[in-house]
């Protein structure tokens, strides 16, 4: 019996592949039986439309970047730089990203102030686990948890606890989800705190929301004892 | 052969990819689906792009967007091998469709064989090819990312510098062509 993950991501590759191979098949399919060359007119809507579609992903993509600060617009002038003087990907894109790896690890601008605060993790909505962000217990995008936090009336003047899985490490994906998400939807004393490990062990199950929306407390199962 | 420089390329970006996946997508078996994914959609954008889509757990239609929004680019590479891949049997020819990414893309169009037979079988020797690097290397690469301590934090920007670089191939492009 295949679990949730692996339905869902059984999902994710069936919607990519079907979606990938449609887009590429579409000109066969369209022109099976054509002899003569194609309009001119289906040449220029490609040639017009590719690089505003991609010029729209880069700028959409910086959002999940550190920024708010010089150094991804540095490491993409030089990715474009290269690009144009030497014309090879592979080293505009390997010289771009060391870069811009080593401008974080240097300034460290994209660690989280991270406050080791355990105990106080009473009832909180959200949780950072290392399969997801979760609502309750729902799998969430961070633009939902804020959606959904508004939408439960979540006071914006208090003390926000966000609870995080001890072992999810990626520091830069916490410093987006609280300066770009929470902070700027208001909830500026959103708190990341590290939960205790078992809080997150596999037979951990939060009640789900009663059926008109509102909010029942979190509270973590905790594994039966094992003598 | 012709395809050695996309060999570097692949095997670089597919591991590159690979270690992505493994490290951000907290999935268990990355390097399975690593492999999985490289081969359902031949297209390193995607596998890239897909990666924080998987993190989030974002549904099914977002992931349809997204791949529609960055692979759209394919629906106008078919219409060149329209006349060249007449005639190729229907198997063959799905999978010519399939494997129909930037780079193997390019080697087809670089490389045109007037014997008909010759064509074919050069294409599908560069398609298989091609699609064997870049599973490999995604598959290695996400091995790779769980077993080692890659430092990975800002790795992320390598799917931004492919768009960088796409955008800045398509614009170089646009200045040739008006040159012409």
């Amino acid at each position: 019996m295949p679990s949730d993950n692996t339905l869902y991501l059984i999902s994710v590759v069936v919607t990519a592949w079907a979606v990938t191979f449609a887009l590429r098949a579409l000109p066969f399919v369209l022109f099976a039986g054509r002899k003569r060359p194609l309009p001119r007119a289906v040449e220029r809507f490609g040639d017009l439309v590719s690089p505003v579609i991609i010029a729209g992903l880069i700028v959409y993509s910086y959002s999940g970047l550190a920024w708010r600060t010089a150094w991804p617009y540095l490491a993409g002038a030089l990715t474009v730089g290269l690009q144009i003087w030497k014309g090879n990907p592979l080293s505009s894109i390997l010289a771009g990203t060391a870069l811009y790896m080593a401008l974080l690890a240097v300034t460290g601008c994209a660690s989280v102030p991270i406050e080791h605060l355990e105990s106080k993790a009473a009832h909180p909505l959200i949780r950072v686990t290392t399969s997801g962000l979760r609502f309750q217990d729902r799998p969430v995008t961070p633009a939902e948890a804020v959606k959904l936090l508004e939408k439960n009336g979540v006071p914006k003047d208090q003390t926000l606890h966000v609870l995080v899985d001890p072992d999810f490490d990626d520091q830069q994906a916490l410093w987006v989800f609280q300066h770009n998400y929470l902070h700027r939807a208001g909830y500026a004393k959103a708190l990341l705190m590290i939960g205790e490990r078992r809080a997150f062990s596999g037979s951990a199950r939060l009640k789900e929301s009663s059926a008109d929306g509102t909010v029942i407390p979190y509270a973590p199962h905790q594994p039966p004892e094992r003598r | 052969m012709n395809s050695l420089p996309v060999l570097m390329g692949y095997l670089t970006m597919g591991f590159a990819a690979g270690v992505l996946l493994s490290v951000k997508a907290l999935i268990p078996c990355a390097p399975l689906w690593s492999a999985i994914i490289a081969f359902s959609a031949i297209s390193g954008t995607l596998s890239f792009a897909i990666v924080p889509a998987i993190a989030a757990s974002d549904p099914f239609y977002s992931i349809a967007v997204l791949t529609f929004a960055i692979n759209f680019r394919y629906a106008f590479y078919g219409f060149s091998m329209l006349g060249r891949w007449r005639g190729i049997p229907l198997l063959q020819k799905w999978f010519l469709v399939h494997s129909l990414a930037d780079e193997i893309y390019a080697l087809d169009v670089a490389c045109r064989l007037p014997d008909p037979r010759k064509n074919r079988l050069y294409c599908l020797w560069n398609h298989a090819l091609c699609a064997g690097y870049w599973v490999i290397g995604s598959t290695v690469g996400a091995l790779a990312g769980a077993a080692l301590p890659i430092p990975s934090r800002g790795i992320e920007f390598a799917m931004v510098a492919l768009f960088l670089v796409i955008f800045t191939d398509q614009m170089k492009g646009r200045l040739h062509r008006h040159a012409l």
